[in-house]
C-alpha cells in the first residue's frame, strides 16, 4: 500500500464524500433550471404546476414520515394536500433523533425518488451494478487519489450501463414505458421547495441551502460525529481490505445521476410545452400527437426492415421528428420565423414608395 | 334552464356542469381496463413468456380473469363498493361467452384485449354521458340540481332552507381547482350514514350437540353525502362557486338585528289591527245606535 500515512488517514476518507457534494450541487443546479420552466409555463399550465408541487410535498413528507420512523418517534399526524404537507411525531424526541429526523426531511427529497428508480433499475437493467476499483489503482487505492478515481470508476461503470439502457429503452415494453413515465413523474416532484401561488412566494436553491446550513450549524456537534462514523467506517474498510466505503458513497452518486438525468427529461418536457404555447388553436397539440405516432410508425418499419439498435433509432428518430414538426409549426403557424422576413419586406415597401 | 321554469323576480347567476375529471373514480375504472388490455396483448404476443401463451386457450383465458377479478377484488374492499367486483366479472363473463360462442380459441388473446380496450372505451363514454347529464343552475333565489341519463332527476334548494353546507375537495380537485359542495337542507337532505358493523360468531359442543351464537354491534356516523346530481359535484372553479353559495346563503339568513326589528314591525302591525279592530266596532256601534233612533223618527 503506497501512499503518506496523512493522505490515508485524513484526506482519503474526504474524497468519496467531496464527490457526492459535487454531484448534488449539480443536481441542484439542474432542480433551480427546473423551477426556471416551471414558473414560465405556470400562468397557462397551472394544473401542471400544482401537480409538480404536489409531488414535491409528497416526497417531502414521506421522507419526514421516514424520519420519523427511523428514529422511532412514531407518526401521529400525517397530511398532504397540494401546497403543504404535516407530519408530527407521536413522540417528541430532541437531540440527535431530531437532528435525524431533519436531514431526511432537508436532504431525503433529493436522494429518496431516485431510490425508487434505482430499484425498477435493479430489475430492468440487464447487467445490475457493480462496484469496481481499477486494476493499476490497487496499490494505491486507500489514498485520495485512491479513493476520488475508484469512486468516479465506480460512477462511470454506473452511468454506462445506465445511459445505454436509456438509449436503447423499449417504449413498447410496459416495463420499459412505466419506468420512464416515472422517471418523468419524478423527475418534475424532485425537489424539497415548491413554487409558491405568488411569484414572490417562490423559494430557491438558496431557501433550500438555507435551511441545510441552519441544520448543520444548529447543532455542528452531529455532524462532526456524522463524520467521524464516516472516517471510522473507511478505516473499518481499510483493515478488511474491503472498499465498502467507496460503495456507499457511490450509490449517493448514482443516486444523484439518475435524478439528474429524469429532471433533465422532465426539463425537456417542459421546454416542449413552453414551445408548444406559442402555436395557435389545436395545432399545438400536434407536437404530443407526433411522439407515439412517429414511434409506432418507425418501430412498425423497422419490424418490418430489421436493422441494428433498432430502439435507438426509434428514439432518436421520434425526437427529431417531434423537433421538426414543432419547427414547421412555429414556422407556419405562429408568426416565430415570419416576422423578420415581413419586417424585411414592408422596409423594401417603404423605401420602394418614398423612392417614387 | 327556460325563461318559464324561473320563478317571478328570478335571475340566473351561474349554469355549472361537473368537471371533465370529478368522476375520476369511474374513469379509473376504465384506464384500468385499458392498461390491462394492451398488458394481455404484449404478454400473449410480445413478451419473452409469448410462448407458454401460444396454443393455450385455457391459460390466456384464465390469465385475463385472474387479472381482471383480482383488480375487482382489490378495487371492492378499498372502495367497500362490490358492484366494481361485479363490473369486472361482467367483463370477463361476456367476454368468455362471445369467444366460445363465436369460436374465437384460437385468436383468444387478441380478442380478450381488444375486448377490454373497447369495453374501457365504452365505459367512459358513457361516463361522460353521465357527467353531461349534470346540471346546476345557481340563481339568486334558489340553486337547481338536474342529472340523470334515463331518469331524469331534480332537486331545487331555496337558500333559506340550508343549514349547513359541506365542501371537499380532493387531490386531483385541488390540482385542476374544482372540488364538490353538499349543501345540507333542514329535512337533512345532502347526509348519509357511514356504517360500520362488527360480528362474532361461537361454537359450542364438537361432535354432535352444536350451538352457534352470533352476536355483534353497529354504529352509524353521519357524514355529508348524496347523489351527484343532488349536490354540486366536481364545481370548478371550485373556490369562486363555494363563495357564492356561502354570500347566497349569508344574505338569506336573518340577523338578530333583523329579527328585532321584524319582531318590532309585528308588533306594531299588531297595535294598527287592534285600532283597526276598535274603531270598526265603534264605526259599528254608532251605525247600532242612529239606526233605532232613525226608526223612531220615521215613526213619528
Amino acid at each position: 500500500m503506497e501512499g503518506s500515512p496523512i493522505d490515508i488517514v485524513i484526506f482519503a476518507p474526504l474524497a468519496p464524500i467531496l464527490g457526492v457534494l459535487l454531484f448534488w450541487f449539480i443536481q441542484l443546479a439542474f432542480i433551480e433550471s427546473e423551477k426556471y420552466f416551471l414558473d414560465k409555463i405556470r400562468p397557462r399550465h397551472e394544473p401542471l404546476c400544482r401537480f409538480t408541487n404536489f409531488l414535491g410535498v409528497l416526497f417531502q413528507t414521506i421522507c419526514h414520515a421516514l424520519g420519523y420512523t427511523v428514529t422511532k418517534s412514531g407518526i401521529s399526524d400525517f397530511y398532504i394536500s397540494v401546497n403543504y404537507g404535516r407530519v408530527a411525531p407521536k413522540k417528541e424526541k430532541k437531540g440527535i433523533f431530531e437532528w435525524i429526523s431533519n436531514v431526511f426531511l432537508f436532504i431525503g427529497p433529493f436522494f429518496i425518488p431516485a431510490c425508487l428508480l434505482l430499484l425498477f433499475l435493479f430489475f430492468l437493467m440487464p447487467g445490475g451494478f457493480e462496484i469496481t476499483t481499477p486494476a493499476q489503482l490497487i496499490d494505491w487505492k486507500y489514498t485520495f487519489a485512491g479513493q476520488i478515481n475508484t469512486f468516479g470508476t465506480s460512477l462511470y461503470a454506473f452511468s454506462q450501463g445506465f445511459f445505454s439502457f436509456l438509449f436503447n429503452i423499449d417504449l413498447l415494453h410496459p416495463a420499459h414505458f412505466g419506468f420512464m413515465f416515472l422517471m418523468i413523474f419524478l423527475g418534475m416532484g424532485m425537489r424539497p421547495s415548491y413554487i409558491g401561488e405568488k411569484k414572490q412566494e417562490k423559494v430557491d436553491m438558496i431557501y433550500d441551502l438555507r435551511n441545510i446550513w441552519h441544520l448543520i450549524a444548529h447543532k455542528p456537534l452531529y455532524l462532526i460525529l456524522l463524520f467521524l462514523m464516516s472516517y471510522v467506517f473507511f478505516y473499518i474498510s481499510l483493515f478488511l481490505d474491503q472498499n465498502w466505503y467507496v460503495a456507499l458513497f457511490s450509490i449517493f452518486g448514482w443516486l444523484s445521476i439518475i435524478s439528474i438525468t429524469s429532471i433533465l427529461i422532465a426539463n425537456m418536457i417542459l421546454l416542449l410545452i413552453k414551445t408548444t404555447d406559442e402555436i395557435p388553436s389545436y395545432w399545438k397539440l400536434i407536437p404530443y400527437i407526433t411522439i407515439p405516432v412517429s414511434y409506432i410508425l418507425i418501430r412498425l418499419l423497422f419490424f418490418y426492415f430489421p436493422v441494428d439498435f433498432t430502439n435507438s433509432a426509434s428514439l432518436l428518430a421520434t425526437i427529431l421528428c417531434t423537433g421538426l414538426v414543432t419547427f414547421l409549426l412555429l414556422k407556419y403557424k405562429a408568426d416565430k420565423f415570419k416576422t423578420r422576413i415581413h419586417i424585411k419586406l414592408f422596409k423594401k415597401k417603404d423605401k420602394d414608395e418614398k423612392d417614387e | 334552464m327556460n325563461d318559464e321554469e324561473l320563478l317571478k323576480n328570478e335571475k340566473v347567476g351561474k349554469v355549472l356542469s361537473p368537471h371533465p375529471l370529478s368522476f375520476m373514480k369511474y374513469q379509473s375504472l376504465c384506464i384500468f381496463l385499458i392498461i390491462w388490455g394492451i398488458l394481455v396483448g404484449w404478454f400473449v404476443y410480445f413478451s419473452d413468456w409469448q410462448n407458454t401463451f401460444t396454443d393455450n386457450f385455457w391459460l390466456v383465458l384464465t390469465f385475463w380473469g385472474i387479472g381482471l377479478l383480482l383488480a375487482g377484488v382489490v378495487a371492492s374492499l378499498v372502495t367497500v363498493r362490490w358492484s366494481i367486483f361485479l363490473l369486472y366479472l361482467g367483463v370477463f363473463a361476456s367476454g368468455s361467452t362471445i369467444v366460445f360462442w363465436l369460436g374465437l380459441q384460437e385468436s383468444v388473446g387478441l380478442f380478450a384485449s381488444f375486448y377490454t380496450v373497447v369495453f374501457s372505451i365504452i365505459g367512459f363514454l358513457i361516463v361522460e354521458w353521465y357527467r353531461r347529464s349534470h346540471k346546476y343552475i345557481i340563481s339568486n333565489q334558489r340553486i337547481t340540481f338536474k342529472g340523470g341519463i334515463l331518469t331524469k332527476e331534480e332537486r331545487t334548494l331555496r337558500y333559506d332552507k340550508i343549514t349547513d353546507i359541506s365542501a371537499k375537495q380532493g387531490i386531483v380537485g385541488q390540482i385542476f381547482g374544482f372540488g364538490t359542495i353538499i349543501p345540507i337542507s333542514q329535512s337533512g337532505f345532502g347526509l348519509g350514514a357511514d356504517e360500520s358493523f362488527a360480528g362474532g360468531g361461537i361454537q359450542l359442543g364438537e361432535k354432535k350437540a352444536k350451538f352457534l351464537g352470533f352476536f355483534g354491534g353497529g354504529r352509524e356516523v353521519q357524514t355529508p353525502r348524496t347523489r351527484s346530481y343532488f349536490e354540486l359535484h366536481g364545481v370548478y372553479p371550485y373556490k369562486e362557486v363555494k363563495k357564492l353559495v356561502e354570500s347566497m346563503v349569508q344574505d338569506s339568513v336573518v340577523t338578530p338585528y333583523q329579527q328585532e326589528q321584524v319582531s318590532f314591525q309585528k308588533e306594531q302591525v299588531d297595535i294598527q289591527k287592534q285600532m283597526r279592530d276598535l274603531l270598526k266596532m265603534q264605526s259599528e256601534s254608532k251605525d247600532e245606535q242612529q239606526e233605532p233612533e232613525n226608526e223612531k223618527d220615521d215613526d213619528s
